[in-house]
């Protein structure tokens, strides 16, 4: 599943603007040097000077749009902490330090196949981003995916000027019933494999007990489904080891040095059959 | 032009920066951004004599300048490293150091005696200090009667110059050096981490897997600086001092408290580049100070 990846870069960038997209969360563009990044694949970003010391470890985020043209990426964050608050405050024309991008990316469906599948792309609060600038790519390669999304109010959901990029067929759903569906985005998705889809597979990226439940969904349906998993992270390119997945199949590995999986080099998007959930 | 130059333990390094053993894995995954080639070398991550899973998730969170870590020694045992990680390392233009640990002084001993027979391998350093490993390190550091058998077994396994890396979790550091020293170390690497602990008190939980683990970064600078200074007075052979070093100033403050040599450790978490920035600014610092050998600023703290 893994075409060469770009190299990562270890640079600053400058900050072209950040701006409030719903309650809390914040989009930040970044004139970056190279936008060759491809879908799923993240970036660890600095939002303080070298020689400070707090907040100290990099912010680990998934791009959520890239524009070619103007040499820009989004990252789509909720304030949250320190690094988070700390980037939001940057001022547009400011630096900030850029690693990236790192890790693998979204497999694309299979163009051979007949009928060629129908991604479904689930994304839940935090998690939609990646999933916004795959389902732009996967649309420029002439796929139709639906793109589900869960958040747990109206107010906590990013615009639709944001999603439409991702999808002609966007279904929203709120914890507390303020827009959409009532409920969890995984009714969205059962209802949504429960329609005469043909073969779809599903792409998902969310808190961990949402993606669990995505997992199982898929697994029960016999639909192949990959998750863009999340963890904390130090080093955002495999020398730490801190960001593990333990895998599924540890019996079948040749020694316990591979029972985990880095989500940094050999994720963030892993296969959802291939890990302990 | 400051020459930079330094023999620590017979090993003759290019330049007194080497990247710390956990924080660059066995060097592959930082070629990218860091031309080794410009360090005096680099420690390998702990290997155990069999491979070993670590501990379970999550293994990393952030502290107060720092974080805590409980990798737990994930690694690919002494096999494993010879076929899969080394003939990485032996292309590399730098001095290389592999890090053992073991859950007895005679395993110690029996993967000394293996790496005594790997061409190429610059030193062994013995790590009788990780807090994350319940069968061994730690354990040892802790005694210095454990700690004297440990490094002399390996001390008598090996041909190659033996670095025992202390932990600063004791009562008394500088009795740990004297009984490394007296097993007949060459020389001694320390601080590694220091026990600590994060808790989330609305679950009422620990946040690592592993309940503690160990700290690092610039939170623990003063501590490493402190029990450096304590050890360099009690023993004779050369130090190799990190903890907390994030830029060639905070490393030339441990030359002058009595290092030989520094390791850069978690600062490459988040600057993969930064050691070889550090070098940079130990060289332009010594030659505006008018220091033509790095060495001469080694222990020089008046106190």
């Amino acid at each position: 599943m893994n075409e060469p990846s770009p190299p990562a870069i270890d640079v600053q960038v400058r900050v072209v603007a950040t701006t409030e997209v719903a309650e809390a969360f914040f989009q930040t563009r970044l004139q970056v040097p190279d936008t060759t990044i491809r879908p799923g694949q993240f970036v660890q970003l600095r939002p303080r000077s070298q020689q400070s010391v707090y907040p100290f470890l990099r912010i680990p985020l998934s791009v959520a749009a890239v524009d070619v043209q103007q040499q820009t990426i989004d990252v789509l964050y909720e304030q949250v902490g320190p690094k988070t608050t700390a980037l939001r405050h940057i001022a547009a024309g400011d630096e900030v330090g850029f690693l990236g991008p790192l890790g693998n990316h979204f497999p694309m469906p299979d163009p051979g196949a007949d009928p060629v599948a129908v991604p479904v792309l689930v994304g839940g609060g935090i998690g939609v981003p990646p999933l916004i600038y795959f389902g732009t790519s996967l649309r420029s390669h002439g796929h139709e995916p639906i793109l589900l999304v869960g958040a747990r109010s109206a107010n906590k959901h990013l615009p639709d000027r944001l999603l439409e990029p991702a999808s002609a067929d966007v279904r929203r759903a709120s914890d507390d019933g303020t827009l959409g569906h009532a409920g969890f985005v995984t009714g969205l998705l059962q209802k949504a494999l429960d329609e005469p889809l043909s073969s779809p597979i599903v792409y998902t990226c969310g808190p961990h007990g949402m993606m669990a439940a995505v997992a199982r969904l898929c697994a029960e349906r016999e639909v192949p489904c990959f998750a863009s998993l999340e963890e904390y992270m130090a080093c955002g390119f495999g020398v730490c080891v801190g960001c593990v997945v333990e895998r599924a199949n540890k019996e079948s590995l040749p020694s316990p040095y591979g029972h985990y999986a880095r989500v940094c080099l050999d994720g963030p998007i892993f296969d959802a059959r291939q890990i302990v959930w | 032009m400051t020459d930079l130059r330094t023999n620590f333990a017979g090993i003759e390094l290019r330049n007194p920066v080497l990247l710390a053993s956990g924080t660059c894995g066995y060097g592959e995954e930082l070629a990218p951004f860091l031309d080794l080639s410009r360090l005096g070398g680099i420690v390998t991550k702990t290997i155990t004599p069999e491979p070993r899973a670590g501990n379970a998730p999550p293994r990393i969170v952030e502290t107060a300048a720092g974080m805590l870590n409980s990798i737990g020694l994930q690694n690919p045992g002494l096999q494993g490293f010879i076929v899969d990680k080394w003939p990485y390392l032996a292309a590399l233009d730098t001095k290389i150091i592999v890090n053992i640990a073991a859950p007895t002084a005679a395993l110690h001993a029996e993967m000394a005696a293996r790496l005594d027979d790997v061409e190429g391998i610059a030193g062994i350093e013995v790590n009788i200090s990780s807090p994350n490993m319940k069968d061994g390190g730690m354990l040892f550091g802790c005694s210095p009667t454990a700690s004297n058998e440990v490094i002399a077994a390996v001390r008598a396994a090996t041909r190659l110059p033996v670095i025992a890396k202390l932990t600063p979790n004791v009562t008394d550091i500088a009795a740990i050096a004297r009984a490394v020293v007296d097993g007949g170390a060459d020389g001694i690497a320390m601080i590694n981490t220091l026990l600590g602990m994060a808790v989330d008190w609305r679950t009422r939980k620990p946040i690592l897997g592993n309940i503690t683990g160990g700290l690092s970064g610039p939170a623990i600078k003063p501590v490493a600086l402190a029990l450096l200074w304590k050890v360099h007075q009690a023993v004779d052979v050369p130090i190799m001092g990190l903890g907390g070093i994030t830029s060639a100033e905070d490393a030339l403050e441990f030359l002058v408290t009595g290092a030989t040599a520094v390791q850069v450790g978690t600062a490459t978490f988040i600057e993969p580049g930064g050691a070889a920035d550090i070098v940079a600014g130990i060289e332009s610092h010594c030659a505006a100070a008018g220091i033509s050998r790095v060495g001469e600023l080694v222990g020089t703290l008046g106190v």
